[in-house]
């Protein structure tokens, strides 16, 4: 069933930078120094005279060659502010960010592309700077593109159920404020790409680090004005992605190189330039209201959320899509009367903002979690108390949720009684109370969350296309295509379980191909590989299925309803005897299966045909306008040791409760829920990226952007409950993000928690030690200067 | 301004590897009236990121004299009661070293707290003490046990005291032809206790904030010759004489422990950089260099 | 400068031909294409290019190859046995101590070394935790990592290694 990860293991792993073509050329990017500048002149004369470079691409070039990044989202109307420009994928006029690209110099061999891009002369004029949200909103402030009337990209206003008959009702309304920190990804493997012009065949044919190789057809076909069909994408072996490698941009630049070169060209990125020209994350101040009855029922929720976005996204208007689920998901697993959320997308001179692992929706979960639990502090309640009082009961789905959501299916008080029992929660609050007056300072951070998953923007192009193709070969095996590339979350030993149960057969004997851009649909994003792929796979398979049962009943010569399929056998049910292997059967099928072997009419309608090709679509979107088909759930609870001396918080234990629906693999889903929340601890204590007064990117390597080592990654203690969910094809929920959302939230609400006693409100991440100390600073300064 | 380059090229470079000391100083000596750079390297672990982010640069290429494989500078022993390390010992052969466990186990603690075990593997406590990062952490811990540094050169040989090595971040009194060979320090007593703490963002893989190191000894119950030293708080790791001149022979309970942490807080001026901001650097001096009195008692009691 | 280097790799004796600027990771992927050793920060932070140098984890990327004339480097391709996978290997494979791969490579050095340095000696957590410090995994949050050594561990102790 590991055949991958077999393979893997073993070194036999095809990796981008793996990839060597016959007569390959290499492309290194040249970056600016400055966030904000004119760029005056580029000289490439010295580059250009070193032995073996073979050409040097500019702004310049990409005006001449090459059409704008096309755009990938368009919301404009109804109201809202939503702007796009039109950029190259290398800028003629001015940089807009550290780092951005200037040239890229295509080589005999890296090595000498490094050596000449350091003798590329760039003059720039600086130019004032809007370094951040703030700096970037206040009036008169530098304006990024000079055809918008302000840096605001993108304002939305949303209203769930009746926000004003909730503010109403409520006895009380707490203002809550959270700040979360500029984040990345990271996979360990950068970005990169070989593009392979044909030009005898005017074909592009790119192989590389692609997440979602549909798109990026799109992309870079539109970039070059060249049709679709005569662009192919291949995805290789993809050393992590987390949303980050959805983008095609640099990617652009290479397959022109390869246009121009008439060579195969080859680009592997730097970790630096990943970190300074790479999508970023986060960077959001989210502040409002929420209101609320004294009995500690919730009622709504008046919020805006700012995103500081950094230069409009290279894909254009995703970045601003990701404000979206920021905005609706607060609604989380309560019941509410209304609420109204606004959010807004300022571009600043930072790196662009793109997808990763979370895309809004933890932003959202975050703020509410937190912001209960701040109620539940004001009106004496427990955590655990405010939540049992406001879940979405399980006889009470599937539930229309104010947003639109149609949640499917789960026990939301299950989850958390469940994760309280493994937590010990009395004993560990009881140890809390003994430790403080010991100078031990132990938080306990209670966090509950739905995770939407399978994104299918109802009426757009985000509409949940998704396309799988599963058939048999004449040897008796099975071929799995599908949009979903593997990035590390296991969907090759997913679909060849999901295939195997339905046909029958050995895992063995389903091969997972490797996904290209003939596939149709948006490939693994926004947690979607167990809804939307997974689904098409289950549901090709089943039609398979009839395909064969229908084959088999003529060969066995018995009723339909009598064949059997069953570890790789198809027998009749009364009489074993009669039994085909599926070689044995695939042979009779494709090539001998004698006279009147198969029926007239099965050939007539194309029956004995053992490919199916077909696609999926979530039943509830449709109607409800859902923009999510599942909603997997999970409960957190962490306790954190805080020395209040240093500020160093460590993490003593971690409960992890989820139900992700029926559970294809629980190996895979346990290794999501690990990493996931792994990612979050990194999040919630160590990594910022942070630029200085001249908007320069500070941290740019691992050195300096703190990822979680396996030192500072805690064990993790999991419980699963499975409520299938009725809306997906195999009863699965999307599961791949729902880690990082509680995780984030449960570690920072710990930290407030082992700091009750100094009442500080940790709501700005990450909580780094410095931080830390300094709030308990502030904090006691406060408490003296009050006594 | 230099362009935005996400991984620079190495250098074209000549590479020498002197296999004695006799070999080093003739190419030394040579080097000296050669046109173009020499750099002395052994580990390499500071000098390819360097290049790599640019911070070094050799445009017309370089000569690489790799003082790695010379024998004659790796070496742990005990002479004279004194520890001398030669200057390619490597950070696991330190921290794994029955003599440095058994003799100055502090450096075995500040070891098993830099980088990871690869670069351990690699990097040499010689190189971390000539790269003169203010951050360095064998410097603090070899600060207290009074370590002096031995520099050659093809005209001879001087020893020096750590302390009066360092002269700025990066910067040292080498002189271009001369190289450090050994660290050797007094051998310290049972009398005597040290101990070494860091903090940084992370716990692992992690570059000082702050680093400290106590060296103390107790005799008829008050302290005696105390040593504190400091790394990241100043342009070069420090001793801190002030706090220490304040603790010698007094009792040291936990007020006077903590009397001779403020001093250590008023003392330091360090710098706000990306790793932390000045207030935080002086808090955690502070309270680090507390935590390690307090150690240093606890082992001596 | 072009010099010849002789390296004993996975095994097997070798005369190169290398210019003395490139590190030992350029020479095992690109002379002797051992592409399991991954290239990922070039700066000796991540671990990814991790090889055992003379039976030590070493950041290959951090090593001028020139500097190693005469060793004896392994690389994951050197613990298959006849085509079969190492127990090592078998461990990750069984507690999916892998998710993307990509630093899956370098992990197994690491623990190969670690498990080798301890002797009958059972590990803890923390010890194994520690020793890994230098090989970043951004997907599997280290939990079926540390399981896999463990596992490892136990099959060295029951005979199963070498």
């Amino acid at each position: 069933m590991k055949k991958r990860e077999e393979r893997l293991i073993l070194g036999k792993g095809q990796y981008t930078d793996d990839l060597d073509f016959a007569n390959m050329a290499h492309l290194v990017f040249v970056g600016s120094p400055h966030a904000h500048a004119k760029i005056v002149s580029i000289n490439s004369e010295k580059a250009v005279k070193l032995p073996g470079v073979l050409k040097v691409i500019t702004g310049r070039d990409m005006m001449e060659h090459t059409y704008p990044l096309p755009v990938q989202a368009n919301f404009k109307g109804e109201g809202w502010t939503w702007r796009l420009v039109h950029v190259y994928a290398i800028p003629e006029d001015k940089v807009r960010w550290f780092g951005e690209p200037v040239a890229a110099v295509v080589a005999e061999d890296e090595d000498t592309a490094r050596v000449a891009a350091d003798l590329i002369e760039v003059e720039y004029d600086q130019l004032p700077l809007a370094g951040n949200a703030v700096e970037a909103l206040a009036p008169g402030a530098p304006k990024l593109y000079d055809d918008w009337e302000d840096n605001k990209q993108v304002h939305l206003k949303f209203d769930f159920g009746d926000p004003d008959k909730a503010f109403e009702m409520a006895d009380q309304v707490l203002r809550v404020t959270n700040r979360e920190g500029r984040v990345t990804g990271l996979p360990i493997e950068p970005r990169g790409c070989v593009g392979v012009y044909d030009h005898r065949n005017d074909f592009l044919e790119m192989w590389g680090s692609f997440q979602t190789p549909f798109l990026s057809r799109h992309n870079i076909a539109a970039t070059l004005g060249m049709p679709e069909a005569k662009v192919k994408i291949n995805s290789v072996d993809i050393g992590g992605a987390f949303g980050l490698k959805i983008h095609a941009w640099k990617e652009n630049v290479v397959a022109l190189a390869s246009k121009l070169i008439e060579r195969p060209v080859k680009w592997i990125e730097p970790h630096r330039d990943f970190m300074a020209t790479g999508p970023h994350q986060r960077d959001v101040v989210f502040e409002g209201d929420i209101a609320f009855k004294n009995d500690g029922t919730l009622l709504g929720l008046k919020a805006q959320v700012t995103h500081d976005l950094g230069v409009e996204s290279t894909n254009k208007g995703i970045a601003a899509l990701s404000i979206f689920p920021a905005c609706s998901s607060p609604t989380n697993m309560y019941k509410w009367v209304g609420m109204h959320v606004e959010g807004i997308g300022v571009v600043t001179n930072k790196s662009f903002y793109c997808a990763y692992r979370g895309y809004g929706k933890d932003k959202g979960i975050k703020f509410i979690e937190t912001a209960i639990n701040q109620v539940a502090k004001k009106l004496g309640m427990t955590p655990e108390a405010i939540r049992f009082k406001n879940f979405i009961q399980p006889h009470e789905f599937p539930f229309h949720q104010i947003n639109n959501y149609m949640l499917d299916s789960g026990d939301y008080p299950a989850i958390l009684n469940k994760a309280i029992e493994m937590a010990d929660l009395d004993t560990l609050r009881k140890k809390k109370k003994k430790l403080e007056p010991a100078g031990q300072y132990l938080g306990i951070g209670i966090i509950t969350s739905i995770e939407p998953a399978g994104v299918a923007v109802p009426n757009c192009q985000m509409g949940g296309i998704t396309q799988a193709r599963v058939l048999m070969t004449p040897d008796g095996s099975v071929e799995v295509y599908s949009d979903r590339t593997e990035i590390g979350q296991g969907s090759e030993i997913s679909h060849a379980v999901i295939a195997a149960d339905i046909l029958g057969m050995e895992h063995e004997d389903i091969h997972i191909k490797k996904v290209t851009s003939d596939f149709i649909g948006q490939g693994p994003l926004s947690s979607r590989g167990a809804v939307y792929p997974a689904s098409a796979v289950a549901k090709a398979s089943k039609l398979l299925k009839q395909k064969i049962i229908h084959c088999a009943s003529t060969l066995l010569n018995i009723e339909r309803s009598e064949v059997v399929v069953e570890k790789g056998y198809i027998f009749c049910a009364s009489d074993e005897k009669k039994r085909l292997s599926y070689k044995e059967f695939a042979e009779k099928v494709f090539f001998f299966p004698g006279p009147r072997g198969l029926d007239p009419e099965m050939l007539k309608n194309h029956d004995h045909l053992l490919d199916v090709t077909t696609t999926w679509y979530s039943p509830t979107t449709p109607e409800s306008g859902s923009a999510y088909t599942t909603f997997c759930v999970s409960a957190d609870i962490a306790a954190v040791e805080v020395d209040i001396e240093t500020g160093v918080s460590k993490i003593i234990k971690y409960v992890h409760v989820h139900d992700a629906g029926t559970i294809i693999n629980q190996q895979v889903v346990d290794s999501q829920i690990h990493g996931g929340i792994v990612q979050g601890i990194g999040e919630a204590l160590y990594e910022s990226l942070d630029y200085d007064s001249d908007g320069r990117l500070m941290n740019t390597s691992f050195s300096n952007y703190f990822i979680p080592t396996s030192v500072e990654a805690p064990d993790i203690e999991i419980a699963h409950l499975e409520t299938p969910s009725p809306f997906s094809e195999t009863g699965s929920k999307g599961m791949g993000e729902a880690p990082i959302i509680g995780s984030k939230a449960v570690i920072l609400d710990a930290i407030e928690d082992a700091l009750s006693c100094f009442n500080i409100r940790v709501n700005d991440s990450p909580a780094t030690p410095e931080k830390v100390r300094k709030w308990i600073i502030e904090a006691t300064k406060k408490h003296n200067g009050a006594a | 301004m230099k362009n935005f380059i996400g991984a620079r090229s190495m250098p074209d470079l000549i590479y020498h590897s002197p296999n004695d000391l006799d070999d080093l100083m003739s190419l030394l000596k040579n080097a000296k009236q050669k046109d173009g750079d020499f750099k002395i390297v052994a580990g390499c672990t500071d000098f390819i990121p360097a290049v790599r982010t640019g911070r070094w640069a050799f445009n017309d290429g370089v000569n690489i004299i790799d003082i790695k494989k010379i024998k004659a500078l790796e070496y742990i022993k005990k002479e004279d009661n004194m520890l001398k390390i030669g200057a390619c010992t490597r950070l696991t052969q330190i921290l794994e070293s029955s003599q440095v466990n058994e003799n100055a186990q502090i450096l075995a603690q500040a070891a098993i707290q830099m980088a990871s075990l690869q670069v351990r593997n690699t990097a040499t406590i010689g190189g971390n003490i000539c790269m003169s990062s203010p951050a360095a952490d064998m410097a603090p811990a070899l600060l207290v046990l009074g370590a002096k540094v031995t520099l050659k050169d093809p005209k001879g040989e001087r020893e020096i005291f750590l302390k009066d090595f360092f002269t700025g971040p990066g910067q040292n009194v080498l002189k271009p032809d001369q190289i450090l060979t050994q660290i050797s320090f007094p051998i310290m007593g049972n009398d005597k206790a040290a101990h070494f703490l860091k903090i940084g963002t992370r716990t692992a893989v992690i570059i000082s904030v702050v680093s400290a190191a106590v060296c103390l000894g107790i005799k008829n119950g008050v302290c005696e010759n105390p040593k504190i030293a400091l790394g990241s708080v100043a342009p070069t790791p420090i001793r801190i004489r002030k706090a220490e001149n304040f603790l010698n022979h007094k009792i040291l309970d936990d007020p006077t422990i903590e009397q001779c942490a403020k001093i250590v807080f008023e003392e330091v001026s360090p710098i706000t950089d990306l790793r932390s901001g000045e207030e935080y650097r002086k808090d955690m001096a502070r309270t680090l260099v507390r935590r390690a009195i307090v150690a240093c008692r606890e082992k001596l009691e | 400068m072009k010099i010849s280097l002789s390296l004993n790799i996975n095994g097997q004796d070798m005369e190169l031909e290398i210019d003395a600027k490139q590190t030992l990771l350029e020479v095992l992927r690109n002379n002797t294409k051992f592409q399991s050793v991954h290239r990922s920060c070039e700066e000796g932070e991540c671990g990814a290019c991790t090889v055992l140098l003379d039976n030590e984890p070493v950041n290959s990327c951090l090593i001028l190859a020139a500097s190693v004339q005469g060793a004896t480097i392994l690389t994951s391709e050197g613990l298959i046995k006849n085509g079969k996978p190492h127990p090592l290997m078998k461990a990750f494979t069984d507690e999916l101590g892998i998710q993307c791969g990509f630093c899956t490579p370098g992990m197994l050095m690491t623990s190969y070394a670690v498990v080798n340095k301890s002797g009958k000696k059972e590990l803890t957590d923390k010890e194994i935790r520690k020793s890994l410090e230098g090989n970043l995994c951004r997907c599997t949050g280290y939990i079926n990592i540390v399981k896999s050594v463990k596992q490892a561990q136990k099959a060295k102790n029951a005979g199963e290694w070498w």
